[in-house]
This record gives C-alpha cells, structure tokens and sequence, in this order.
C-alpha cells in the first residue's frame, strides 16, 4: 500500500548520486516512510540521522541560532543529508558524486511540504 | 569585553596611575587592537617602570607584533624585578625555542614549573621542548607562541576567527568546553550548554557512517537562521565546533573549519591530553 510520501520520497531518489531516502519521527528515531536499494537496513541510519538533527535543533536553540533547515554529513565516501519539521526529519543518503547543492534545494522544497 | 575596555579606560582616565592598564592592554591585546594595546602599556610602563607585569604585557604585545628581540628584552626586565615571574619563564622558554636553543627553552620552563601555581600547559610545553630537541615542528612553535602569550583557552581561535560574528569551541568527547567560547548576541555565554547539547554528536556520526560503509565522516554543517555551524572530528573523541555568520560562504566557512581544526590539534598537543586542559566556559572567542 502506498504511504502519503512516497512520491515525495519517490522524486528525492530520482535525483543524481542518491542511494536512499527516509521520513524519519525525530523523537523515536522511526522510520515513518522510506525508499531503500535492496538489501539496505535504514533503521539504524534513521535513529542515527533522527539524532543528530535534533542534537544540532537543541544546540541552535541553546545559542539562540534560531530553527535548523538543513543539516550534512560528509564522510570520505559519502553523505547524510537532513531537514527537519515538526518532529519529522526527512534523511538522504548520497553518494560523494551527488549534486548536494539539488539535494538541499530539493529537500528543504520537501519538507515545506509535509502535512 | 567592549564594557571591560570602557571601563577600564574610565578607570585610567581618573587615575593615571591606576593598573588598570595591565587590564586594558591585555584586553585590547586580545582583541588584536595591537597598536592601542602597545600605547597602554608603554604609558603605564612610565608611570610604573619597576612592575613585572607590566613588562610581561609589553613583551607578549611584542610578540603578537613580530618583535621577538623586543619581547625578549622586556621579558628579562621583568625577570629582573621578579626572578620567578610564571609570564616571562614562559615567554623567554618561547623565545628560546623558537630560537631553538631548547636546553634554554627547558631550564625556563623548569623554573616555571616550580612556581607556586604552575598550570598544566607548562608540564606539557616541557615534554615538547624535550621532545622537540631532535625535531621541531612549525605547528609546535604556533602553539608555543600562544602558550607563551598567556593564551587564555578561551582565545584559542581568535588569530585563525578574526571578526566578532564568529567563533569556535572545542569540546572534549563527554561534551566539555575544552577551549574556545561561545557568546549570544546579547553577552550570554552559551558554551557549556551548546557543549552539552552536542555531546555524542561524534559517536553518532561514527556508527552511522560505519554502518553505511562510507568511510570517516570529516565535517557536519548545518543552517540555522541566524548562523551555520560547521563541525569535524577533534582528537580524542572530541568536536570542533565553528559558527558563523548565515552569510557566510560555505567554501570560506570550509577553510576555517579546516585552519580552526589543526589549531584544535595543536592546543590539544601543547596541553597534553585535553582533560589537563581548563574545561571552562568563556567570552567571545
């Protein structure tokens, strides 16, 4: 059965160099939707990712910084990209090859968008 | 520290002969206002030409100038007037070991270690000026220079952060303020809570990137409204965290998180293994 956002999740894995994407609930770490290649666990990526954004949320508020749009780990072989809303935070997966500067404009577009 | 340096400069401007120039010329020193820092201590120096501090501010001022020869002499007239001044030991081991002359650095240093109250930056600058009698490198000398330079921890990025609406802080892997400062646009310091609230943040970057197979995570950057914030691995398990304007171009905010990130690794080595370090919270970075 088809979720709310899969064709949201659907047109983020259209894009260039993205292996994965997740609607992640930022206080449980749970995925809520996802499109992972086979073979993919996302779960842990999720709580993982979920984490991370709600540390750097805490952080931004203890400095007066303001809400987070947009978040990225780089690694040697790849990145984490997330943007958060309302308790939800939608993750990509990318690989090192990704257009990042598509990627943020497309998810920071995508969670305007969430109910 | 801009209503420090008002008052103090209210303070002299009623008492010429107050000390409250030590105050302002370190302040202003470390606002990097060299030149106004130089012209206080050298007017409080007529006024007081036997104070050892005194000396000692000059010649750290000095030395943020490029005149090593200065500091050195103002370093021995403070030595002169107190033998076992903790500041002039210390700038003159930095002298020396810039000089290279590493016997001198480490005679120095041991008598700065005898002191009454020797801080842990001076046993470690002892191991490196012993280990750096075979081989010495230039980050070393760097990290000398701050030591040297009576550098406050929490001033341990100002030189690389050179604008206000910038800063950095460096956390240990329980998210303790190693060193580095983070202050609100309203004068709070944040950085004990900022520090607490990203505890972990490494670990967790750890295990998502070894679960995804995609190598050491190397920098997180988020967008918030009023800053982005950038953030890479420091040794130890522990976070360097840089903030910066929301204007700021991110290829810029790269390259001082790179240039903040082997400072990080230079404060680190100079003052051992990081929990000696002062796990304080500060001003304005």
């Amino acid at each position: 059965m088809s979720s709310p956002f899969q064709d949201m999740l659907a047109s983020l894995m259209r894009l260039r160099g993205v292996a994965a994407t997740m609607l992640v609930d930022e206080h449980e770490g749970m995925i809520i939707d996802s499109i992972l290649q086979i073979g993919q666990d996302g779960s842990r990526v999720a709580a993982l990712a979920a984490s991370l954004h709600r540390k750097a949320r805490l952080s931004s508020d203890a400095a007066g910084l303001g809400a987070v749009s947009f978040l990225q780990l780089e690694a040697t072989g790849g990145r984490i990209c997330a943007a958060g809303r309302d308790g939800m935070v939608l993750v990509v997966i990318a690989a090192p090859g990704a257009n990042i500067g598509l990627v943020r404009v497309e998810l920071l577009k995508a969670v305007r968008e969430l109910p | 520290m801009a209503d420090d340096i008002r008052r103090w400069s209210e303070e002299l401007a009623r008492d010429p002969g107050s000390l409250a120039f030590l105050l302002l010329g370190e302040a202003l020193r470390r606002q990097g206002d060299l030149k106004a820092a130089h012209r206080v201590a050298v007017h409080g120096l007529k006024r007081h030409p036997h104070h050892a501090d005194a000396h000692d501010l000059l010649a750290r001022i000095c030395v943020d100038q490029g005149e090593l020869d200065r500091a050195a002499e103002e370093w021995e007239m403070a030595l002169r007037t107190a033998p076992e001044h903790p500041g002039a030991l210390k700038g003159l081991a930095f002298i020396c070991f810039q000089r290279q002359q590493f016997e001198e650095a480490e005679d120095y240093l041991r008598r700065a270690s005898l002191g009454d109250a020797p801080d842990s930056g001076v046993r470690a600058a002892l191991d490196t000026v012993r280990r750096s009698s075979t081989s010495i490198e230039p980050a070393d000398v760097d990290a000398a220079r701050d030591a040297a330079a009576g550098a406050d921890p929490q001033y341990a990025f100002a030189r690389i952060l050179e604008t206000e609406d910038r800063t950095a802080l460096l956390l240990d892997g329980s998210g303790f303020v190693l060193a580095g400062a983070y202050l609100t646009p309203d004068g709070r310091d944040v950085a004990a809570e900022v520090g607490a609230q990203l505890s972990g943040v490494s670990d967790e970057a750890n295990r998502a990137t070894r679960h995804l197979g995609i190598g050491e995570w190397t920098s997180i950057v988020f967008e918030a409204e009023a800053a982005v914030v950038a953030m890479a691995p420091a040794p130890e398990g522990g976070l360097l965290l840089l903030a910066a304007s929301a204007a700021t171009p991110l290829g810029l905010l790269r390259r001082l998180l790179d240039r903040c990130t082997e400072q990080a690794r230079r404060w680190m080595r100079w003052h051992g293994d990081g929990r000696s370090g002062t796990a304080a919270p500060g001003g304005r970075a």
